[in-house]
């Protein structure tokens, strides 16, 4: 299945794109966050990524349908 | 009309047919100002131009107000207690008018026309009070007209943000920002917590810092600045770093707290702490062109419920390592401070349930929910790495404290004795702990440390922030 996927900060840095559609076969959101990570050498823990799924954040255990928009956010620092 | 009189004022009959609502003011002489017995008054104007000023007041006034006729007449010379000194009479089509405009014509009356008054003393000294002073003008909005004239601010909006408090932790790129804007909004009372000096590299984006200031204390230099831009404002300095030890007695005196640090650690501590005490909170952060912020009211999810997991500084990059553009600083900063007006006037919308990101780079913002999550320790006030009040060892309490008072809270069937204990106070007897007085630093001791921490933790709520815990309990000992 295709899905939209949108990086910041950090993310958006390591991954060198700030949105991207890709075609997966995972079936969570964990699925795809640690497949991201993988392929993309993020430094930070899937445990410290949240994802939110059509403008709303969810679990790692959602699961991601056709055509989603998954926005990647990890915490940020600066001030 | 504006009138000046050297006679009693005898209040004249005023009417105007287009109008329902009549207010009429009497301005008089009591016998007391700041605090000193008052015995008589004296007034004293350049005639001409009060007049003239008067006159331009009253068609000012008409236009803004809807007000169909105003009369002012003003006396000088020599009052005593008691004696009139003023009358405003003003006509409108409604009440409402006809309130307000009789108000803003009192501010703006001992504001720009030119009478002095002379104070004479019970003691026999005077003092001459000109216009524009001050003390005078305190409570005037006239620096507020613009925004008061929304229809969801109004008088009483401006009276919120004049009874608000609000403390900056930070005053670097997002607090310089937040700043300015809520002094000229009106903000009452404003903390400003900052232990840094201005360096040079801070010049490019945190503006309330000019060349000339590098060196100095920053929370020293926000708070000249913010004078200078409403001295009404009361300032409240704390040139230190805040930590888990000073966050709740700086926290304790304001409702809305603005983190503008770039720490996550510090950026936990604050949620939990606001979460503990009942405070709104509003974090924000940025990395290069973006930034994120959202807002944590008492009964809404925390920053934690987001990232339950609390990440080490340093994994998700600072602006020191990365660099960051003065801009983006800037706009995240105003935007604290526009979820702070909204709080305090209740205005709808506000980023308690979701978080703003928001890409100066692309212009994209995105507008995310954010929910509650269950047994979320930062909503129950409780971040065990960062719960200040936990104290590892009476080494370390005699490290940090110097001297402090130990209370053993067991029962009194428990043992073994403590000899170390300065007083042995069973929980059950405790009573009240809204009573309990603390005379600096008491560290609580139980059998194993959780009776204490429960014990602290309620005294904490209460205001007791000279409260600790031992960890481990007489064991600790
Ligand atoms: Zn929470």
């Amino acid at each position: 299945m295709t899905v939209h996927v949108r990086y910041f900060a950090i993310l958006r840095e390591q991954r060198g794109l700030d949105h991207e559609s890709l075609s997966t076969d995972a079936v969570t959101a964990r699925d795809l966050v640690q497949h991201l990570i993988d392929e993309h050498g993020f430094t930070l823990p899937s445990s410290l990524i949240r994802v939110a799924a059509n403008g709303v954040f969810v679990e790692e255990d959602y699961r991601i349908s056709e055509g989603e928009e998954i926005v990647l956010i990890p915490p940020v620092a600066g001030g | 009309m504006f009138r000046l009189t050297p006679d009693p004022i005898a209040i004249e009959p005023f009417d105007s047919e287009s109008a329902g609502g009549f207010v009429s003011f009497e301005g008089k002489v009591r016998n007391h100002a700041y605090g000193r017995n008052v015995v008589r008054l004296e007034y004293e104007a350049f005639s001409e131009m009060a007049v003239a000023e008067g006159d331009k007041l009253i068609a000012e006034a008409a236009k803004l107000h809807g007000l169909t006729k105003v009369q002012i007449v003003h006396r000088i010379g020599i009052l005593e207690v008691g004696e009139t000194a003023v009358v405003i009479q003003v006509a409108a089509p409604h009440r409402r008018e006809a309130f307000a405009g009789c108000e803003w014509i009192i501010d703006q009356l001992k504001w720009r026309v030119p009478i002095w008054k002379r104070e004479h003393f019970g003691d026999g000294t005077s003092e001459w009070v000109g216009i524009g002073d001050e003390k005078q003008v305190s409570q005037s909005n006239d620096a507020f007209t613009r925004q008061i004239r929304l229809p969801f601010i109004g008088e009483q909006g401006q009276q919120k943000l004049r009874d608000a408090r609000v403390l900056l932790v930070g005053v670097g790129g997002l607090g310089s920002a937040a700043l300015p804007y809520l002094v000229a909004s009106g903000i009452g009372s404003l903390g400003i917590v900052d232990g840094d000096l201005v360096e040079v590299t801070n010049l490019h984006r945190q503006i309330l810092y000019a060349a000339n200031e590098v060196g100095r204390g920053k929370a020293e230099r926000a708070a000249a600045f913010a004078r200078r831009i409403n001295p009404h404002v009361q300032v409240q300095t704390f040139p230190e770093r805040i930590d888990s030890h000073n966050a709740e007695r700086i926290l304790a005196d304001y409702d809305w707290i603005v983190d503008g640090t770039d720490s996550l650690e510090t950026k936990f501590l604050l949620n939990a702490l606001c979460k503990r005490l009942g405070k709104a909170l509003v974090t924000a952060s940025i990395h290069q062109m973006e930034g994120q912020i959202l807002t944590v009211i008492p009964d809404g999810p925390c920053l934690q419920c987001l990232f339950p997991e609390i990440p080490q500084d340093g994994c998700v990059g600072t602006c020191s390592n990365d660099g960051i553009l003065g801009v983006v600083a800037g706009s995240m900063g105003i935007y604290q401070a526009t979820e702070v007006l909204k709080g305090i006037l209740g205005i709808d919308g506000l980023l308690s349930h979701s978080m703003l990101l928001v890409d100066l780079r692309t212009g994209n913002s995105n507008r995310l929910t954010r929910e509650m999550r269950e047994n979320c320790k930062g909503c129950e006030g409780i971040v065990a790495e960062l719960t200040p009040f936990v104290i590892q060892s009476l080494a370390d309490a005699e490290s940090r404290f110097g001297r402090f008072d130990i209370v053993d809270i067991r029962e009194l069937d428990e043992t073994p004795l403590l000899a170390v204990a300065h007083l042995r106070q069973p929980r059950s007897e405790l009573g009240d702990l809204s009573n309990i007085e603390l005379e600096g630093p008491t560290v609580f001791i139980c059998a194993t440390g959780r009776r204490s921490f429960q014990l602290v933790d309620q005294l904490r709520r209460a205001g007791k922030f000279d409260a600790y815990s031992l960890a481990r309990g007489v064991e600790g000992v």
